[in-house]
């Protein structure tokens, strides 16, 4: 991917706008939500109409606060709304509200995993810091037709949170691993849904390049507008190589806000810093200053969920699951927690449950949902749990019969794909379908006194005893056959050898 | 106070288009206003501006949908409009 | 009803209408044939649906007659200042911008309105968007003052002031920014009041500066403003700076007899033109006479409260009215081009010249490199005034000034000095920086011109505000002084 000359550093850090999941917009009562008719979600408010006045949306301000307590980062005591002056046709009132100086969300951090050297290894973890993150208002949409353009109001006041990283990140993957650890976070607790095909999750992104073991920043670009990972990706190396070119040939970086073409995967000029915006920003006179009380903070921390990255090192360290098994749990907070309920019900095999769940379930699961989301093209698609035909306790079920020796390992995914047909419990499609192993010790050791009788065996026999471990393979096949294939095949494993011995 | 204003640049700022007396105009009367204000410059002020404007959540408003205008009251009180959007001329790539 | 309709009083035509020896629709009858006796010389009005007006009439009137009135406002007519929303009237703010607009919601003063039963009167011209001190900067007509046809009625709320003084309406609403109620009664000779701020809520109110507006009733006597009061003080969820009355605030203020009221030092002297003076310091006088106790307070830093206000004032209005740009409603120019050049072109075309002055002067107080210098300063030494007041006010009741340093001037007397203008609101601003009460109460004349002098009170101190104001208006009568016309 990126080949960064290892005599140059890149240094990027992130301003992530999400969408936050409300149902009225931020300071208008207005439902907002896609794929509605132009200017059907609009009130006097989102409208800028003459007289109106914001009032803020509790529940914005209480998922903000939440994702705050996702990242660990210090709720303020007070929190205050800003004037940006701008005008632009998508802009209603020609000031965004948002927030300068006193931001509802201040510091935290967000741990982020790098890819490993192959799919089962774990990469390198590191922390990225957040520097803020602000509670504002989205803007309207421009669309061009003919000789004109056309506003649409229906995004206008849906509530965005801007989290603004720390200059933090090193490498194209590094920004790709933060974007995913981040949308993880925030669909987990429930902020965000981040779906970026909606328009739900847009990053600006700033690049700088500096000589390795250099202290001064090198000058930055803003790329601005970005809706996918794949696009902050792609301008982190575009933007990278662009800025060393420039330098290498002796000229210098402009400061300057830049946009990028997905299609042509090519970055272009926007402004540069002289044209720089003068927002004349200033407290709103129209929403005092809000006091964030303690209760509700205290009240929102019991919702935080287990930090995805936590809950990895858990399922490795305490359940034993294999990385790769871990990684893909910990990505989806309801699979997550649909495994834990298994585990709860057959504590013994945690790894044999998570088999079951990172594969088979999921893999059928996708098959019934459809495509993935346009969002994180590398992303597995997102299931649908609610409508999972197998409840965590059946699946459980399966995973002890296999343990008990009810059922083989191999009768076990027969036995899998007829629950996601069905939801029956194990237990019954077994019985149904006669799959239930013969267990029977006594039947068992009569049968193995017959075929190891059988003088067609006795060679077998002969080269086991001489130490052919292998040679009594061949002994297991009669017996699976006079026992219709159902003898527990670890039992007759046993009774062998000790017939043998 | 040194008062520096751009007439131009203020004009842009604010979309304003001036003609050359209505800029020698605003220019007069605005450095005489501002003449004015020089007691603001030479006050001796608190450093903390006391913030009387403060309330708590209960000022906040539910997360309730409420009522709204319809694209055709949006698109009645609009100059100009089209399939329910508000239509304007085109606006070229970042203009602003 | 020997009495013409258009002079009593609305406390005596709600009475009147309760004991059934009136109809709203007789009343509002004989205020239209005044309206169309009296309204093209005064300009008061710039918009009247009379067919709607009966309309309402004759609702209100079938709800009497079915036992539903709604109280005391029950029937009566309320003119409205042009930048209050009513749904389906005009809300123009007197600007050229916004004279397309027809507004599609209700200002929760209207609803208030409603709800108490009163007739939604027609739309008052004033000053475009509320600035300015003549009503002169209408885009729309001249008002005149009722008193002097060759002179101003003062503003922005203006055309509320010379209705009233006229007989044109009972009761008016106007919007007070730096003493746009208070001013414009004063040179009418009517009773204006600005509440404390939050104590009506702003929904419906088009902003001037957000920090500072307040919407305010407007009567020919005291009595009359707090009947309209009582209508409108509600606590309001669209509005969050809006807290609505305490217990207190309504409740009438016990002995007038026994305030205590401060005269700010230096008040009465330099600006303050030798008639207007004097009216004030008779009605001192009178106080004293009555047994109010009088003493001298200093509010050091009153000479910060202009500067201070006209930069807060002009920035917050160079963003509240950033939203006029033609895209959505109200004016768009003709001009073809880019979008930014339609925005330029429908401001540049909509506002008038005030109003510009106005947002360059904000926009430069704002402006990267000398928001520290204007805009911050401003607002420290807003902080700074505020904590004078409330100090003073720790130890009186009331402060007591005049509203206006002169009388009303001649139409085009002060229109190319706005400075000199600006000096106008010199005693009203104070008590928006501060965010208090004060009501300017007429007081006498100046030659033939009306004179008010103006009480200032802390925070929610309305009944004491209107219980000082009864006591002077009972014992002199200046109420029933109307100008002929």
């Amino acid at each position: 991917m990126s080949n960064v000359p290892s005599d140059w550093e890149v240094v990027i850090g992130l301003e992530v706008h999400v969408q936050l999941h409300t149902r009225a917009k931020v300071f208008a009562s207005s439902p907002w939500g896609f794929g509605q008719e132009p200017n059907e979600q609009v009130d006097p408010v989102v409208l800028g109409l003459p007289g109106t006045l914001p009032v803020v949306n509790r529940e914005a301000v209480e998922k903000s606060i939440l994702f705050g307590l996702v990242v660990g980062a210090s709720v303020p005591e007070r929190c205050a709304w800003d004037r940006k002056n701008y005008f632009y046709p998508d802009n209603p009132k020609n000031y965004q509200l948002t927030q300068k100086d006193f931001p509802v969300v201040v510091g935290g951090q967000v741990e982020i995993e790098l890819p490993g050297a192959s799919r089962n290894v774990m990469g390198e973890h590191k922390f990225i810091r957040i520097h803020h993150a602000h509670l504002e208002e989205d803007v309207g949409k421009l669309s061009h037709a003919g000789s004109g353009s056309l506003v649409d109001y229906n995004r206008a006041g849906v509530p965005l949170l801007e989290i603004v990283t720390e200059p933090d990140l090193r490498s194209a993957a590094e920004a790709e691993a933060f974007l995913r650890s981040l949308v993880a976070m925030l669909t987990q607790a429930g902020v965000a849904d981040c779906d970026m095909e909606k328009g739900q999750l847009r990053c600006d992104c700033n690049v700088s390049v500096r000589r390795r073991g250099a202290e001064k920043l090198g000058t930055r670009t803003e790329t601005k507008n970005l809706n996918s990972i794949s696009s902050v990706r792609d301008t982190v190396i575009y933007e990278t190589a662009r800025q060393i070119r420039e330098l290498e040939a002796g000229r210098a970086i402009t400061q300057e806000t830049r946009g990028w073409n997905a299609e042509l995967a090519r970055g272009y000029v926007l402004r540069d810093k002289e044209d720089a915006h003068d927002y004349r920003y200033f407290p709103d006179p129209d929403i005092p200053t809000l006091r964030l009380s303690r209760e509700t903070v205290a009240r929102l921390a019991k919702q935080v969920p287990e930090n995805l990255y936590d809950r990895q090192r858990r399922y490795v360290e305490k359940l034993g699951l294999p990385y790769t098994a871990a990684s893909v749990l910990v990505n989806d907070r309801a699979l997550a927690e649909w495994f834990e309920a298994a585990v709860a019900a057959h504590p013994a095999n945690p790894s044999g449950i998570a088999n079951l769940v990172a594969n088979d379930l999921l893999r059928d699961l996708a098959a019934s949902a459809g495509a993935a989301g346009a969002f994180d093209e590398a992303a597995p698609a997102p299931v649908s749990l609610a409508s999972c035909p197998i409840k965590p306790a059946q699946l459980a079920g399966l995973v002890k019969l296999t343990d008990d020796g009810v059922i083989s390992k191999q009768q076990a995914k027969e036995v899998f794909a007829e629950m996601f047909k069905t939801g029956q419990d194990a237990a019954a499609i077994v019985d149904a379908k006669g799959l239930r192993q013969n267990s029977d010790t006594g039947e068992l050791e009569k049968i193995v006194q017959e075929v190891i009788a059988d003088p067609a065996v006795a060679k077998s026999i002969a080269e086991y005893r001489a130490g052919n471990e292998k040679a009594i393979n061949a002994l297991k096949g009669p017996i699976m056959k006079r026992t219709q294939g159902k003898a527990n095949p670890g039992l007759i494993d046993q009774l062998l050898r000790k017939a043998l011995g | 106070m040194a008062v520096g204003f751009d007439i131009d640049h203020l004009a842009k700022l604010a979309r304003l288009s001036l003609t050359a007396e209505e800029k020698a105009l605003y220019s007069s009367q605005l450095n005489q206003i501002l003449g004015h204000f020089q007691a603001l410059a030479d006050a001796d002020l608190p450093a903390t501006i006391d913030d009387a404007r403060v309330v708590d959540e209960a000022a906040l408003r539910s997360d309730e949908p409420g009522p709204v205008l319809g694209a055709e009251a949006v698109t009645r009180i609009a100059p100009a409009s089209r399939d329910g959007q508000i239509s304007v001329p085109r606006v070229v790539d970042d203009e602003a | 009803m020997a009495d013409a309709l258009h002079t009593l009083a609305a406390a005596e035509l709600g009475r009147r209408l309760a004991a059934g020896a009136l109809t709203s629709r007789a009343l509002c009858g004989a205020l239209l044939a005044r309206y169309q006796a009296v309204n093209d010389k005064v300009g008061a009005f710039t918009h009247l649906d009379q067919a709607d007006v009966l309309a309402q009439a004759d609702a209100s009137d079938a709800r009497r007659q079915a036992g539903q009135g709604r109280g005391p406002l029950e029937g009566i007519p309320v003119a409205i200042k042009d930048n209050i929303a009513v749904k389906g009237q005009p809300l123009t703010c007197s600007s050229k911008m916004l004279a397309p607009l027809v507004s599609p919601y209700d200002s929760h003063v209207a609803e208030r309105l409603r709800a108490a039963g009163a007739i939604l009167y027609g739309r008052l011209n004033m000053d475009e968007f509320a600035m300015g001190s003549s009503t002169e900067n209408s885009a729309i007509r001249k008002t005149l003052n009722p008193w002097d046809l060759a002179r101003i009625p003062g503003g922005s709320s203006g055309g509320s002031a010379a209705a009233l003084a006229s007989g044109l309406v009972p009761l008016a609403l106007g919007s007070d920014t730096g003493g746009s109620i208070r001013q414009p009664a004063s040179h009418c000779g009517v009773v204006g009041l600005k509440p404390t701020y939050g104590l009506i809520s702003r929904f419906g109110l088009v902003a001037f500066a957000s920090s500072l507006d307040q919407i305010g009733p407007m009567a020919r006597s005291v009595e009359d403003c707090e009947l309209l009061l009582n209508a409108l003080a509600s606590a309001d969820a669209r509005d969050m700076t809006c807290f609505g009355p305490s217990d207190r605030t309504l409740t009438p203020g016990g002995d007038a007899q026994k305030l205590r009221i401060g005269i700010p030092k230096g008040f009465l002297g330099k600006g303050v033109a030798p008639e207007v003076a004097a009216a004030v310091k008779a009605a001192v006088e009178f106080y004293r006479a009555q047994g109010c106790a009088i003493s001298e307070v200093e509010l050091p830093s009153a000479d910060l409260a202009v500067p201070t206000y006209y930069v807060v004032a002009t920035a917050e209005a160079s963003s509240n009215l950033g939203r006029y740009d033609g895209v959505r409603y109200g004016h768009r120019s003709a001009t073809a081009g880019t979008p930014f050049e339609m925005m330029t072109a429908s401001r540049s075309e909509g506002f008038g010249p005030e109003v510009k002055r106005r947002i360059l002067l904000g926009t430069f107080v704002l402006s990267a490199g000398y928001a520290d210098a204007y805009y911050v300063r401003a607002l420290r030494a807003r902080a700074k005034i505020r904590a004078e007041y409330l100090a003073a006010l720790a130890g009186v009741d009331v402060l007591l000034t005049p509203t206006v340093p002169t009388p009303a001037f001649k139409v085009g007397e002060k229109a190319s000095d706005p400075l000199q203008l600006y000096l106008e609101d010199i005693f009203t601003i104070p008590a928006n920086l501060a965010g208090l009460p004060a009501i300017s109460v007429p007081c006498g004349k100046s030659g033939h011109l009306p004179v008010g002098f103006h009480l200032v009170g802390a925070p929610l101190s309305e009944a004491k505000l209107l219980a000082a104001g009864r006591l002077f208006e009972t014992a002199h009568g200046y109420a029933h002084q109307q100008p002929a016309l």
